[in-house]
Order: structure tokens, then C-alpha cells, then sequence
């Protein structure tokens, strides 16, 4: 099945392919998303600490503070093996972006103690950076600050030790990390797709300590750019994984199911449409190679457009591919105990995140040759 | 002259290969409209190439070619294609020539290869027939053996320029009752100035003929024309396209056919429209995922890999990317679309028509869409038969 193809001279990536396996293994993807469902949509401690364990959470954490320093070829990789085990937890906002936030933030204490904490698992820092309806706004009170406004589309709100918030004063967007547990904090949540709650948070007049600010102004935009391209990257690596594991499944299933005396994958009418799935994961996974590459150059316009591109294609493919795989399956594709309804359900959630195929589409022609009237995430 | 092309790092060769041909591939030929020039209307190119020793980039020195390895006969196609070269007839280089090489007794070499090169043999490939088409193995054009000749019957068709060829190499049945229909397949070389031959050029959907019928009436061909052994022509002729495969995937035309698009667009105000720039983005970004798809397939070449079945993914995306592409052209061009000849667009003339009717074949020729998808079925995702 198609799969990204990359040079591994000292063999990491086959060893990281290999741990999620194993990972796999113990902590199957399909039970744990719908036990993660039977409970409301948090996410398992054990499983989530055990990924810690496993290195992959903070990934892309420098050595500096405490990282693996890692980049993002083994980023893309374990997120694309995530996907094909289809391990639900929330790599690419908790892991992946909140990384990207921390690594390229003041050096300080607070910084540090957040690395720390993500690399060992004690500490779980999910962004709220999406303004809902009240714009997130700070401004000084005395010794602390004030922060005000409602976050929307917040992952694993619940088992979150800290939110980091992109907030506005008068100079521009300040990224502070903000204590889960702080007076005048409020949170919602409503059930993902996928058996994951997401949240609205919403702060009210909160106090946070000066130290908890991570960048001020100019900078925290940057950051946020850079978490959101490197999150794309891991997203779109994640539903390359996950296209390709649902179009295994779907011909597994169609070489077994007898029909007219023959397995179903034996007619032209079948066969077609499989390879067609094919074709489109194996573009999928061409993209999000091409997006890593792109990102290892000094280039980094080609790089925008390299992950525009990828995470477009691999979500357009993961989605398609999957809401085919539920039809090749017949009657059993339309059941909750078919697993193939879990990875459209998946696929479905993460295409959704951080812009769909369409809206990367028009940037990507907006930012290559002016085109279009293209709007920009966030 | 470098005594190894493949010594040489990529750059410097692809700027060697560029400079020389952009000096002499003639100004009158570069982009042509015809995607299948006559061998007349090229011949000076031709020639120029023959002289200069780059006319066969892939045949070994020693037969007179480049010896390039796949990566540099990349680099040579590439350029060739961006500085707008017209396409040659190359049956003798492309196919011919790699068939005797690998297959051909040293006297067919001896006496071929530089009849080639030379220009003097021009070469068209008789495969399809009017019922064997997809379905190549139950080809009936028959060759018996009277003496030491074959009499040949029958007739090829879909055959590309022969009507400015003087041979082919023909697929024939040798064995009428074969128990596996491949077999009983043989290669026979054919001077089709030979009495009993008779081709009769076709005219497609652009208004040009560039592929014929050729007709075979009790036609003569002595037993030295044979190409390895008789019955077994199915595996000689399977054998001879390798990494040369990956072309029929280049994104060469609809490259060329979207900054077509792009200018009608721009002329028509096309772009104030979103619906448009929605249908736009999705051609484009196809366009370039399948540039990063070849790339993946290309680096297998260059790494000294060889190419699985997996690559007819790229032709057939490519091809129907490249329809879909002229598709949104006459979108464009609105009522206009009614006209057959080419459209304004400021100060040049867009072919919206032309191309819209060329891509219609590319999914048809070089095994059709579907015949790549069974392919892609049985041998990568190893579906049931």
C-alpha cells in the first residue's frame, strides 16, 4: 500500500514505523476510540502517557529544552503510522502545534518547564488559539494579567494541565500558557466525529501570572504560522496513513466476500473503483513526501505552497477513500462494529482541521500567482 | 566527446544537452502543432541530431547511441521537451532499435541499427488490429512459412506515421491452435515497399492522419527477418519498453495545456468569477501532486531502481488530468466554444480546440485507461482474477 517514501540512512523511520506497531499492538485504535467514545470523549491518561513514554509526544522539541530533536521527516512518519493504526489521540494539536509553540518560544523557565513536562507526560499542553464569538483579548492588571474571550475547537480540554493561548493586547497576539485549573475559567464540551470531545473555553477576567508569557507581539504571529504549517504537514501525513489503511481493509474485505460465486474483488466494476482509491493514496502519500522534502530546503514559499498541497490532497484522499471503503463493504460498511466506519469518521475530523481541501486549494493559487480571492486560516 | 555521458555530474550534461540543441534543433520546428510530425517534416533535426550522435539516447555506444542510464535519458527528454523540440518519428530509435539489441542476430544488428540512425529506414510499429486491440494476443494477421519466406495475410491498424514509414515490425500468428493464445505470436521485420502491401492513412479528430491501416496481401518477408524465435514474439515484444514507461506519465501536456488555460482565462476574466477559481485551484494543485508523484517514480530511476507496475498510475492520472484540463477551456471560452479554429487571448492565439481534441487519445493509446486499471489491479493491489 502506498506509503511515504523517504531516505532513512540510519534507519529511525523504520524504527519509529515499527514502535507504533508494537504500540498498535497493546493499545489497539479501534477499541480505544470507542472506549474514548463510552467515556465522553477523554482521552485514555494511560494511553496518552504511554505515547510520552514512546518519545513521539513533544517530538519536535529542540534538544535544548529537552527534545528528541527530531524533525519533521520522523514527524511525518510516526504521524502517518499513527494514522494507519488509526491511534486517535490528538498528536497534531497537543503534540505537533503545541511543540511548534513551545520550541520557538522565549527561553525562560516557563518554556522549559513546559518541554519537560510534555516530553515526560506529566505535562499536556493543548492550544486554544481559535477566537470563538468574544475575541481572546489580555491586558495588564498590576502584576498579572487579565485574559478574557472564548477559545473554540479545543482538544482534550479535559485532561489538559495547561492551554496555550494566543491572545490579543495592544501591541499585537502574546502566547502565554495558562493554568487549566485557573478562577473564572470555563469549558464546554461538545462530541467529536471521531469519539473525541472538543471544547470551547472560555475565560472570564482570568489572572495569569507575567510569567506565563511565552512571546509578545511579531513573534507570537510567526509561531503561530509555524505551528500551523507544521501541524498541516503532521495532519496531512496522519490522513495519508489513514487512506491507506482503510483501502487495505477494503480489499481484504472485497478478495473475501463471495457473491455470485466469486470474491467481489474479482469484477471490473470493483476492481476499478479500488484502483482508482488506490491512485489517490498513492498521490496522497507522493504530496506529504514532497511537503517534507520541501520543508528541508531553504525555500520557504515552496514550502508553504509543498504543505498547502499535501495536507489538500491527502485530506480530499482520505476522506474519499473512506466513505468508499464503508460502500465497498456493503451493509457491514454501515455498521458500528465495522471498523472501516471509524477511519471515515477519523478522516472526516482531522480533513476538517485547520482548513479543508478546498480552502488550502485557493490559497495555495492565491499565494502562487495572485488568483482567486483566497482566505487564510486563523 | 566524453567517453561515458554517465560520468558526467547531471547539471553539466543537462546544460551541454540544452546549449547544443537549443543551437540547432531549427527555430521553424520548435512547439509544432502537429504532435506527430512526418519524417520529411523533421528530417533536418533529424539529421542534425544522427550527426552529432545524440540521435538514440539509450542504445549502447558501440550500436552508435548515448548509453544513457535512465536518469540522463530523463534529463534529455525533459529538455527536449522544454525547449519545444518537435517529436521525431522514433519507432527505430524507441523500439526497433532496443528490439534488436536485445533480441536481434548480430547480422539484423549490423545491418539495421545504422539504417536508423541513418535515416534511411523509417520505422512504424504493426501491433493492433481491427479486432485485437485491448485484447492484443487474439491478433490473426498470419505468417506461413512457404520455403524459406513467411507469406504474410492480413492487416494491422492504429498504426502510427506508417504512411512515411518503408518498414515494420509486425506482430503475426505463426500458430493458429496455440493452447495459450501468446503463444504462436512471432516478430517479423517488413519492407513495406514489398509487393502485396498497401497502407491507407486515417484521418482522426484534429483534421491530421497520423496513423494509418496497413493491409497485407500475400506479402513476402524472408525467413533472416525473423526477430528471435517463431511462436515466441509475445515475450520479445513485451520486453522491449522499460524505464521508458515512466513518459507516458509525464506531466509534459497537461503542463503545457493549463498555461493555456491560464491565459484564455486571464483574457476572458475568467478569475473574477470564484466558481472558476475553485474549478482552477483543483487542476492546478492536481497538476502539481502530479508532479511530486513522478518525482517519486523518477527517484526510483535515478537511484538505479527499476519501475513496477505501480507507474500506470501516473498515466492514467495524467492523461485524465490533461482531459479534464482542456475540458475547462471550452468552459471558458463560452460561445466561442462553438468555433474549430483558435481563439484570441490578447496577443496570442489559445488552440483551446486543438488540445481539447488531442486529449481525447493519450487515454486511449499506449494501453487504454482501463486496460492500466486491470493492470494495477492484478500485479499491485493483487486482486482476484
Amino acid at each position: 500500500m502506498p506509503e511515504l517514501m523517504l531516505d532513512d540512512p540510519d534507519g529511525t523511520l523504520v524504527m519509529l514505523r515499527d514502535s507504533v506497531a508494537g504500540f498498535a499492538e497493546r493499545f489497539p485504535g479501534a477499541k480505544a476510540m470507542r472506549e474514548k467514545r463510552g467515556l465522553g470523549g477523554a482521552t485514555d491518561p494511560l494511553i496518552w502517557s504511554a505515547m510520552a513514554e514512546a518519545g513521539w509526544i513533544g517530538l519536535l522539541l529542540p534538544e535544548e529544552c529537552g527534545g528528541a530533536g527530531l524533525g519533521l521527516r520522523e514527524q511525518a512518519v510516526l504521524s502517518e503510522a499513527l494514522g494507519r493504526a488509526l491511534v486517535s489521540e490528538p498528536i497534531g494539536s497537543a503534540s505537533v502545534f503545541a511543540a511548534t509553540l513551545i520550541g520557538g518560544a522565549t527561553p525562560g523557565a516557563e518554556r522549559s518547564r513546559l518541554a519537560a513536562g510534555i516530553v515526560s507526560g506529566d505535562v499536556v499542553a493543548v492550544p486554544a488559539w481559535i477566537s470563538g464569538a468574544k475575541p481572546l483579548v489580555v491586558h495588564a492588571v498590576s502584576d498579572n494579567l487579565a485574559l478574557s474571550g472564548e477559545a473554540r475547537f479545543v482538544d482534550a480540554a479535559r485532561v489538559a494541565t495547561d492551554f496555550l493561548v494566543v491572545a490579543q493586547d495592544a501591541q499585537g497576539g502574546m502566547l502565554l500558557s495558562v493554568p487549566a485549573d485557573l478562577d473564572g475559567m470555563t469549558m464546554s464540551e461538545r462530541a467529536g466525529i471521531d469519539g473525541g470531545a472538543i471544547a470551547t473555553v472560555s475565560f472570564s477576567d482570568c489572572k495569569v501570572p507575567t510569567d506565563r508569557v511565552l512571546s509578545r507581539a511579531n513573534s507570537s504571529e510567526d509561531l503561530l504560522r509555524q505551528a500551523i504549517l507544521h501541524t498541516r504537514l503532521a495532519l496531512a501525513a496522519e490522513l495519508s496513513g489513514l487512506a491507506s489503511k482503510a483501502l487495505e481493509l477494503t480489499i481484504a474485505y472485497t478478495s473475501d466476500r463471495v457473491q455470485f460465486g466469486k470474491p467481489i474483488a474479482s469484477f471490473q466494476a470493483i476492481q476499478h473503483r479500488l484502483v482508482d482509491m488506490w491512485i489517490e493514496a498513492d498521490l496522497a502519500a507522493a504530496a506529504v513526501g514532497n511537503a517534507v522534502e520541501a520543508l528541508q530546503s531553504d525555500d520557504s514559499e515552496a514550502a508553504q505552497l509543498a504543505v498547502l498541497a499535501a495536507k489538500a490532497r491527502a485530506g480530499d484522499a482520505a476522506f474519499s477513500i473512506c466513505r468508499r471503503a464503508v460502500h465497498l463493504h456493503g451493509a457491514m460498511g454501515y455498521t458500528d462494529e465495522c471498523d472501516v466506519g471509524l477511519y471515515l469518521k477519523r478522516a472526516i475530523n482531522l480533513n476538517a482541521m485547520l482548513g479543508q481541501p478546498e480552502q488550502l486549494r485557493l490559497e495555495f493559487v492565491e499565494r502562487e500567482s495572485g488568483v482567486g480571492r483566497g482566505r487564510t486560516y486563523g | 566527446m566524453a567517453s561515458d555521458w554517465n560520468d558526467i555530474p547531471d547539471e553539466e550534461f543537462r546544460s551541454t544537452f540544452r546549449e547544443w540543441v537549443d543551437q540547432n534543433c531549427p527555430a521553424q520546428l520548435r512547439y509544432m502543432r502537429k504532435q506527430r510530425p512526418l519524417f520529411n517534416e523533421v528530417a533536418e533535426w533529424y539529421h542534425a541530431l544522427a550527426a552529432k550522435g545524440w540521435l538514440a539516447p539509450t542504445w549502447p555506444r558501440q550500436y552508435g547511441g548515448m548509453g544513457l542510464s535512465a536518469a540522463k535519458h530523463m534529463i534529455y527528454v525533459e529538455e527536449w521537451g522544454r525547449l519545444g523540440c518537435p517529436r521525431i518519428p522514433d519507432h527505430g530509435i524507441g523500439l526497433v532499435g532496443p528490439l534488436l539489441i536485445q533480441h536481434g542476430t548480430e547480422e539484423q544488428k549490423a545491418h539495421y541499427l545504422p539504417r536508423i540512425l541513418s535515416g534511411e529506414h523509417v520505422w512504424c510499429q504493426g501491433y493492433s488490429e481491427p479486432n485485437a486491440g485491448s485484447d492484443l494476443a487474439s491478433l490473426t494477421t498470419s505468417a506461413v512459412l512457404d520455403g524459406d519466406e513467411f507469406v504474410v495475410n492480413g492487416q494491422k491498424i492504429w498504426t502510427t506515421l506508417a504512411h512515411c514509414a518503408n518498414w515494420i515490425f509486425v506482430l503475426v500468428r505463426t500458430e493458429r491452435d496455440a493452447k495459450v493464445r501468446q503463444k504462436g505470436i512471432t516478430v517479423l521485420l517488413l519492407d513495406l515497399t514489398s509487393p502485396g502491401v498497401r497502407v491507407r492513412p486515417i484521418e482522426n479528430l484534429r483534421g491530421e492522419a497520423d496513423f494509418c491501416e496497413v493491409f497485407f496481401d500475400q506479402v513476402r518477408v524472408p525467413m533472416k527477418n525473423l526477430v528471435g524465435k517463431v511462436n515466441e514474439g509475445w515475450t520479445v515484444a513485451k520486453s522491449v519498453l522499460g524505464h521508458e514507461r515512466i513518459f507516458l506519465g509525464a506531466p509534459t501536456r497537461p503542463e503545457y495545456a493549463i498555461a493555456r488555460l491560464q491565459r484564455l482565462a486571464d483574457a476572458r476574466g475568467a478569475f473574477e468569477d470564484p466558481a472558476f477559481v475553485s474549478r482552477f485551484a483543483r487542476l492546478r494543485l492536481d497538476l502539481y501532486d502530479l508532479g511530486s508523484a513522478f518525482e517519486r517514480y523518477a527517484k526510483v530511476l535515478r537511484a538505479g531502481g527499476e519501475l513496477g507496475a505501480d507507474v500506470s498510475a501516473l498515466k492514467v492520472f495524467t492523461t485524465e488530468l490533461y482531459q479534464r484540463i482542456t475540458e475547462e477551456m471550452l468552459a471558458v471560452a463560452g460561445e466561442e466554444a462553438r468555433f474549430a479554429d483558435d481563439l484570441a487571448a490578447g496577443d496570442v492565439e489559445i488552440d483551446a480546440m486543438n488540445l481539447f481534441l488531442d486529449s481525447r487519445s493519450p487515454a486511449i493509446f499506449g494501453g487504454s485507461n482501463e486496460i492500466q486499471r486491470n493492470i494495477l489491479a492484478k500485479a499491485v493491489l493483487q486482486l482476484p482474477g
